[in-house]
């Protein structure tokens, strides 16, 4: 059965704190909502290059263009519902 | 033509020993029993921000600090250049990749490790964090690029005197390269005690690792630890004479004689066969100067000149010589005004540099 | 500078010749290397074309003459064969080779033979033939090698700052002669090409499975090549103890770092800016001088946006010609510094501008155009070469002709 955006979202999470180091920089008010790149968290292009392959290896979804990261990994629950909208069914 | 001297005027060095706290000087001596030594780090935290260390593997941490400490104690934020030196670079992180592109057949690779695996990633990231956007290079020259690093400072220098240079430093005790030198049988079979390698007498080093930055400058300053008045390098010195008649030119073009050095640094490593030349050089020059030796505390590796380089600035600096690295039965000096340091590396790389107070 | 820097010599092998007569040949009909991997063992083969050096480890060792000896990596087996022809070309004698410095430059080394017996070499308890390259990863090894088989002594230096290490191999024998501590110094670098390098910069995403167009619109990335060059430095006191004409002269070079990000090159172009303006003021030359600037032109978006930026800075409204060679050979990494000054350096002897194949669409966030058909008869005197690299090292050399 298809995972939900909210389960989803909690497994990114974990996923993403571990995959880019991300323990100690949290800030308080991080949410799903909270912006990845720029203002938000900060992550840079090195990290949407981590989280292409994150989406290849986890989720068997491919991104062909970095570019479409820009929109895909704008926060936690971008790649949620992007996720949960392509992601092959089970 | 013979270069003008420069100055060391800061100092960041993490090792095996207790190195990274200036103001000390082998407040504690480490040993090991097992061949390889690694490094004794601060917390790093207290010199690098979160961000900064998210994504720095441990070599790059130590790397990092180094200079960041050496920076501090200069009292400079942003230099005028950075030159580094590695023999290996960071194994951990290229055999990462290489596990990862091997066991995945090629398939869904992440940068980080090979990013983080690239030789001059520390003379990047350091440029990167104080915004210098001057000279930057990196050696990579086995027994060498500490000294080639070195040279190409001093060459630069002579021409900015004005310039404050960020020289440094960084090999790993990687378990990929331990294998690698016992399929060279370059390490020793058995295990030995650090402190005894000299003792020791059987072929084979121990591996060490360490990171050591310097700032350079043509002029001095109120952190001034002691100057490099020059460097020569010698590539596998055919006899014991050679190197003999290497040094007195050395000597000469310096305006040194023999009797002028206070105390000789040697960068004995503690294998029999390979320390020959340097044993029986003993015996024609220098015969009256007292010794020290320091790869009993930092353990060979490529870039392990840069240990001994800043052994002779602490000694040079402090006026002390600790008990732990005099290696004759010479009377020590209390006052030391020059040091004569001269390293190799696997009877190849020798080099040999004056430094004074 | 205090003494002058000339250069006396030169050797090349690339994927479009194996000398500098057929690099030359190659560089004037049109032909490029790119294309599918025959030699290489990777899954990468097809999707990934390379420029490729079609002669198998054998074959370069016997071009290279060093017959059935073990331990010689593929990156040294190409640098061999570059440098017994640069020291051919400069007419050096054992003496003069004996002095000599060498400043070789690898980002790879020998990490080809370690990848390709990885588990082996780790695993102490076997042996066999692969041990002969259980310490020839490191990228030192290689210029020691090299050294050791042509009989240099006077100097050893192995440089890696990524794709601007050669171009720094030339800066520091330059400034080894200037300051009067070497006579000669030959500088270079060779790469051969390897799954780490391949897969390390797909990770990047910034590998182009069609053949790349440097400058151009639509380019999408660039294609890794192999290859090997080293040029011949000598002081003008050398050159007139031997009564030599040299080739060219190194009249300056810049090296600077664009801070910006660790592989990323800033949208300005400061590094780039900044190598190219050291270059011209420590020849005393001006912008009006140069005639032609072999850009560095690897065809990422990001490169090609930063540099272009750069070069229309520095230049304002007077851009020399400049056109990257790079679809002809692929990116050779360490060894694309002296690869590329040996190609200004044959065009500085021919009078000929080497095009940018394959531009078609012009950047919109440009006004300049690459040198789009091969140019002859053409009057160069100054030629700038760029450089840069990851972890923000660019460098550009300033070529004379003699």
């Amino acid at each position: 059965m298809q995972k939900s955006i909210d389960e989803l979202i909690k497994e990114l999470r974990q996923e993403l704190v571990k995959q880019l180091n991300l323990e100690d920089m949290l800030p308080e008010n991080f949410d799903e909502n909270t912006p990845l790149f720029g203002e938000g968290l900060g992550l840079d292009s090195i990290d949407s290059l981590e989280l292409v392959v994150l989406l290849d290896r986890n989720y068997g979804l491919k991104l062909k263009d970095p570019k479409e990261g820009r929109t895909v990994f704008y926060s936690i629950r971008t790649m949620a519902e992007y996720i949960h909208s392509n992601r092959p069914q089970q | 033509m013979e270069g003008k001297k420069c100055y060391i005027n800061g100092v960041g060095v993490i090792s095996p020993q207790r190195t990274y706290v200036n103001s000390e000087f082998l407040p504690e001596v480490k040993s090991y029993g097992n061949n390889v030594l690694t490094c004794v780090t601060p917390d790093f935290k207290a010199y690098l921000s979160p961000v900064q260390l998210r994504r720095l593997s441990r070599m790059l941490r130590i790397g990092m600090t180094a200079a960041t400490i050496c920076l501090g104690n200069a009292g400079i934020k942003v230099p005028d250049g950075i030159v580094t030196a590695t023999g290996y670079g960071f194994l951990e992180e290229t055999e990462k990749f290489l596990k990862e592109l091997l066991e995945r057949n090629e398939m869904q690779l992440t940068p980080t490790y090979f990013m983080q695996g690239t030789y001059n990633a520390l003379a990047g990231l350091v440029a990167l964090s104080v915004k210098c956007t001057g000279y930057n290079n990196t050696y990579v020259s086995k027994g060498f690029a500490f000294e080639n690093a070195l040279q190409d400072c001093l060459i630069l220098l002579n021409a900015n005197p004005n310039f404050n240079l960020l020289l440094g430093s960084y090999d790993e005790s990687a378990a990929v390269q331990y294998t690698a030198g016992m399929r060279e049988h370059q390490f020793k079979k058995e295990p030995v005690n650090s402190l005894d390698v000299f003792r020791n007498k059987t072929d084979g080093c121990i591996q060490g690792e360490g990171s050591a930055f310097f700032d350079l400058s043509g002029e001095p300053s109120a952190s001034t630890w002691c100057s490099v008045e020059g460097i020569q390098l010698i590539y596998r010195p055919e006899s014991p004479d050679e190197l003999k008649e290497t040094i007195n030119s050395f000597l000469l073009r310096h305006d040194v004689q023999e009797t002028d050095v206070d105390l000789v640094v040697s960068g004995m490593s503690g294998c029999k066969s390979k320390d020959q030349l340097l044993e029986s050089l003993e015996r024609l020059i220098f015969v009256n100067t007292p010794r020290a030796y320091f790869k009993h505390l930092c353990g060979e590796y490529c870039t392990a000149t840069s240990f001994g380089m800043w052994l002779a600035a602490s000694i040079l600096k402090k006026q002390q010589i600790p008990e732990i690295v005099r290696a004759s039965n010479h009377e020590f000096p209390d006052q030391i005004d020059t040091i004569f340091m001269i390293n190799h590396y696997f009877n190849r790389n020798y080099s040999l540099v004056l430094m004074r107070r | 500078m205090s003494q002058r820097v000339f250069i006396t010599g030169f050797g090349i092998i690339t994927s479009i010749g194996n000398n500098s007569v057929e690099n030359f040949q190659s560089l004037v009909q049109g032909r490029y290397g790119y294309g599918e991997l025959s030699i290489l063992d990777t899954i990468h083969r097809t999707n990934l074309p390379s420029c490729e050096i079609k002669l198998h480890d054998d074959e370069l060792k016997k071009l290279s003459g060093v017959g059935d000896r073990k331990g010689f990596t593929r990156t040294t087996l190409l640098g061999l064969v570059a440098l017994k022809e640069a020291i051919s070309c400069a007419g050096l004698t054992k003496k003069e080779v004996h002095r000599s410095g060498l400043l070789s430059a690898t980002t790879t080394g020998g990490i080809r033979e370690f990848e390709r017996h990885f588990y082996d070499l780790l695993n102490l308890s076997k042996d066999g033939p692969f041990a002969q390259f259980a310490d020839t990863a490191n990228p030192g090894e290689h210029c020691e090698r090299l050294a050791d088989e042509v009989g240099i002594k006077g100097y050893i230096a192995t440089i890696s700052t990524a794709c601007s290490s050669s171009a720094n191999t030339i800066i520091q024998g330059a400034h080894l002669i200037s300051s009067n501590l070497l006579d000669v110094a030959i500088c270079g670098g060779a790469e051969a090409l390897s799954k780490f390098t391949i897969n390390g910069f797909n990770s990047l995403m910034i590998v182009d499975p069609e053949h790349c167009r440097p400058f151009d619109n639509t380019r999408k990335g660039l294609n890794l090549g192999e290859g090997a060059a080293y040029v011949v430095l000598e002081s003008e006191a050398s050159l007139l103890r031997n009564h030599k004409s040299p080739i060219a002269e190194l009249k300056g070079y810049g090296n600077a770092n664009d801070a910006f990000h660790q592989t990323a090159s800033s949208p300005e172009g400061t590094g780039a800016f900044n190598a190219m303006k050291q270059a011209l003021d420590s020849g005393n030359v001006s912008t009006q001088d140069i005639d032609y600037i072999n850009a560095h032109g690897t065809a990422t978006e990001n490169n090609d946006l930063s540099e272009g930026t750069g070069i229309q800075k520095l230049f304002a409204d007077k851009v020399p010609y400049f056109s990257s060679t790079k679809p002809y050979t692929g990116h050779t990494l360490a060894a694309a510094g002296s690869i590329e000054a040996v190609f200004c350096m044959l065009g500085l002897q021919h009078q000929m501008i080497w095009p940018n194949l394959n531009f078609q669409h012009q950047m919109p966030e440009l006004s300049i155009t690459p040198v789009r058909k091969l140019m002859e008869n053409i009057r160069l005197n100054y030629i700038l070469s760029n450089s840069f690299g990851f972890g923000g090292n660019t460098s550009s050399l300033l070529l004379a002709s003699a």
